[in-house]
């Protein structure tokens, strides 16, 4: 393996590059659904974030905030895809570049 | 008890307009009478009232605060003092008998009712004025004067020149108020108070010399608007359309003196200011001249006597110019007399001969109409300063107060002559000679009503000279009296009987043409020419203005501007939700890089 | 866990040093991969399968940082319950996999912006805390934080935002079923 320790660096440096694989998936993909996955990919690193740091610091509460973070994603996933149901049942389609009513 | 007069004569005329305004309307034979009788009941108690009191200290009637706004303290109160008391008399005894004198005059016009109120309104005004104890309270029943002189002055008003000359005499008045209210404001920062016995007793004050000279200039403009001096005396011969009582109550005897008398009321603050009181005599002196100049040349016989009475208010002006109210206001009496009658007895005229006003249509009125000869000759005599008239012993006392002031005195002394000879003129054009159209063929003398005013203003024309008005007021002056004044001033009278005589002794047509005279000095036509142009040159600007300013660059501006901020803006809307997100990423991001960079600096 | 932890680390620190290395690296190398399948695949059913698959990576990073229920939580919740949803939901709307197109510049250039953040950024973001580069040993500070820790502070010191927590999850299902409603009408 690397010889050098595992430092908090190490799990920020993880953090980050799994946060921009789900930002290039937010982004990039046209599919609501998707983008939606990717979201988790995002509330996932801030995660990692917090949890490391809270082995880092000793501390348990970022522990909690991660579950706050966790039991709203699952809300946040229940009423997104609820909405996204609803759209799908009105356009017929879960493309992204379909929706552009704000446009004007 | 007596205290209460002044409101009684104050009341009643007003008491009888609202009567007959709102009641008795449609009955011209009760209010007419009732008319009257308001008058007849003012002039009584001003007699009561003239004889009461003592002669020197006023008389203060019971006072209500009105006003009070930190310092200004304007009370409703009526002040009785000589000046107050005499002049009431000679108001409401004038216009008692042009009351009188309309019940002939206006026997057959068909809304006599309202003009009948409208006189009334206008006494009640007239001795508003006169009573007023303090300048705020004057003011307001100068506005009221103004107002009855619009209605008066537009009684015809189916008439179109009469409207125009009711709202000129308005709009003009209304240049001279504004100057009166600047004065009344002037006074009130000055001396710290409006009232009149108040402005008496402080004389003497710190004030700046400009300070005060501004008052009494803006106080002099009150006075030129009211009693049509120059520059403002532009709506006098013009208000001759409305009816001839009209004429002859308000527009010679007793409304155009309202500024004279106001003049005398404010003379201490005049006092204070040297030039204010040589403006005023220069205006007086330079107004005795120029209106006598133009009545040569005019052909309506109550634009004649309209200029004549610019002539004659202006003798008083300048007699306060001087510094002498006293003469000044014996003047203003003895006028009212004659000029009431020589106006009267033009509307006699006019009556007779069925509305004709042009003298050169006129012709043979002697004949016809011999008491109005008679009296019209009184009315001349007076007017031109010939003895033992009244008009002479009271332009004498002013006359003798210019003798060490030679142009005052030239210019009010030539004035005298061409007096005597437009007054001369006028009476041969229109008595003499034969009759020059159909209308004075069958002209006719007019009903007693209107004969018995006259007689009784011919007496007192005759004998007025030997009232003791500045005797009665305490203002006689130091006799100053000078021989010379006397004598030049009687010869150029006398001597302007002369040319007139052998000018107009039989002429058809008039000899004298001179269109500087004719047309007024054009004075009219100057503020026409100035007005309008100032006025369309304002518009234009205005209205440039708005085109330019307001429309182009402030509404269409705004206008453009939002649009095409919102133009530029919705180009960057695109509706894509990811669009929005790699927006707010890279703001965000731009944000933490700015924090990091600024960290690790 | 934790007990077996505690041992281990009396034992052989090194040994352990050398353990922590090798579950961090594959563990990493495996959540990335996952997620890059995750947000690449084309079908809806591959990508749904690869995200639990990270989600499975992260629980076990979850594990080496000693948050054991945080871990539990994590395949439960997430891999288990909300995995489960997103597969329903592609189930009934039957999505297909979608055709390739061209990828505007804003969002290529948001990308590289990112990456570029943190590539740049994290480095400096661990040079800001100079101790976040000492190493973390497996037990190394004493606080072991099991379900008893969390479950006293969510119930003693968070409580009111735990109920908050209830009342939103609340409001989002009702949420949900109003939105999902068909109109009787139609």
């Amino acid at each position: 393996m690397m010889g050098a320790e595992i430092t908090l660096g190490h799990y920020l440096a993880l953090s980050g590059l799994l946060f921009l694989v789900g930002l290039a998936g937010v982004l990039l993909r046209r599919s609501l659904l998707i983008v939606m996955m990717s979201l988790e990919l995002l509330l996932n690193a801030a995660n990692l974030a917090l949890v490391a740091a809270a082995r880092f610091q000793g501390i348990p509460d970022p522990q909690v905030a991660v579950f706050f973070v966790i039991t709203v994603a699952a809300a946040e996933v229940a009423v997104g895809l609820a909405i996204l149901v609803a759209i799908f049942r009105l356009k017929k389609t879960t493309s992204a570049e379909d929706f552009a009513t704000l446009k004007f | 008890m007596i205290a209460y007069a002044p409101y009684l004569i104050l009341l009643l005329p007003l008491f009888s307009a609202v009567l007959i305004r709102l009641v008795l309307h449609p009955f011209p034979r009760i209010a007419v009478p009732v008319s009257v009788a308001a008058c007849l009941g003012s002039f009584l108690g001003s007699l009561v009232l003239l004889n009461g009191g003592t002669p020197s200290g006023g008389m203060a009637a019971p006072a209500v605060t009105w006003i009070e706004l930190g310092g200004l303290k304007a009370g409703f109160a009526l002040m009785a003092d000589p000046l107050a008391r005499l002049m009431a008399t000679l108001v409401t005894g004038v216009a008692l008998l042009v009351h009188i004198y309309s019940l002939g005059y206006m026997a057959k016009d068909p809304c006599r009712s309202r003009f009948f109120a409208e006189l009334s309104l206008f006494v009640f005004s007239m001795l508003g004025i006169v009573f007023a104890d303090n300048l705020v309270s004057m003011f307001i029943f100068w506005e009221l004067v103004g107002l009855s002189s619009y209605l008066l002055i537009g009684f015809w008003h189916s008439r179109p020149a009469a409207g125009a000359a009711a709202n000129k005499a308005f709009l003009v008045n209304r240049i001279g108020d504004f100057g009166f209210l600047l004065g009344i404001l002037g006074a009130w920062s000055i001396f710290g108070t409006i009232s009149f016995a108040d402005l008496s007793g402080r004389v003497a004050t710190e004030a700046p010399f400009w300070a005060v000279t501004a008052t009494g200039l803006g106080l002099l403009c009150g006075c030129l608007g009211k009693s049509a001096q120059l520059p403002l005396h532009v709506w006098l011969p013009d208000s001759m359309e409305g009816p001839t009582p009209v004429s002859s109550l308000l527009h010679a005897a007793t409304m155009v003196v309202a500024g004279v008398y106001m003049l005398i009321r404010v003379l201490p603050i005049l006092e204070l200011s040297a030039l204010t009181m040589n403006t005023i005599a220069w205006i007086g002196a330079l107004m005795t001249l120029l209106p006598a100049l133009v009545a040569c040349q005019q052909n309506d016989i109550k634009r004649i006597l309209a200029y004549s009475t610019l002539s004659e208010i202006a003798y008083m002006v300048m007699a306060i110019g001087l510094g002498i109210p006293g003469p000044g206001m014996y003047h203003l009496v003895t006028h009212a007399f004659f000029k009431c009658l020589l106006f009267l007895a033009a509307g006699s005229v006019i009556h007779g001969c069925h509305g004709e006003q042009d003298i050169w249509k006129m012709g043979g009125l002697r004949q016809r109409m011999p008491f109005t000869f008679l009296v019209t000759w009184v009315g001349t005599l007076a007017l031109a300063a010939i003895p033992p008239v009244s008009g002479f012993w009271s332009k004498d006392a002013i006359f003798a107060a210019t003798h060490d002031r030679p142009g005052l005195a030239a210019c009010s002394m030539l004035a005298g002559f061409f007096t005597s000879f437009f007054m001369l003129r006028m009476i041969l054009v229109a008595f003499e000679g034969k009759p020059r159209s159909e209308n004075a063929r069958h002209a006719h003398e007019g009903p007693p009503v209107m004969v018995v005013p006259m007689l009784i203003l011919a007496v007192f024309a005759v004998f007025g000279g030997m009232l003791p008005v500045a005797e009665f007021l305490g203002m006689k002056p130091e006799q100053s009296h000078q021989a010379w004044t006397l004598w030049l001033s009687l010869i150029l009278a006398a001597a302007g009987f002369l040319p007139a005589y052998f000018l107009y002794r039989d002429a058809p047509k008039d000899p004298l043409q001179v269109p500087l005279l004719q047309g007024k000095f054009y004075v009219d036509e100057f503020y026409q020419r100035v007005l309008v142009a100032t006025q369309d040159g304002l518009g234009r600007l205005a209205d440039a203005f708005e085109g330019w300013v307001v429309r182009g660059l402030l509404v269409r501006g705004s206008g453009v501007v939002a649009r095409s901020a919102g133009q530029g803006l919705r180009l960057i809307q695109c509706g894509q939700v990811q669009f929005y997100a790699a927006v707010f990423i890279l703001g965000t991001l731009g944000l933490v890089a700015w924090l990091l960079w600024k960290g690790a600096a | 866990m934790t007990a077996v932890a505690g041992d281990l680390t009396s034992r052989n620190p090194r040994k352990i040093t050398r353990m922590e290395q090798f579950f961090f690296w594959s563990l990493a190398a495996g959540l990335l991969l996952a997620a890059t399948a995750a947000v690449t695949l084309r079908n809806p059913v591959s990508n749904a399968v690869a995200l639990v698959a990270a989600l499975v990576f992260q629980a076990a990073l979850f594990v080496t940082l000693e948050a054991t229920f945080l871990a539990a939580v994590q395949v439960i919740v997430y891999a288990g319950a909300v995995m489960v949803l997103f597969l329903f939901v592609i189930m009934l709307l039957d999505v297909k996999a979608e055709a390739r197109r061209p990828i505007p510049w804003s969002k290529v250039l948001a990308v590289l912006a990112g990456g570029t953040a943190v590539v740049v950024g994290v480095p400096r973001l661990v040079a800001a805390f100079p101790a976040a580069r000492e190493p973390l040993h497996w037990s190394a500070k004493a606080a072991p934080f099991g379900a008893r820790e969390l479950g006293t502070l969510l119930f003693s010191s968070y409580a009111p935002l735990f109920l908050t927590t209830g009342v939103l999850l609340l409001v989002a299902t009702i949420g949900v079923v109003v939105l999902c409603r068909r109109d009787p009408e139609s």
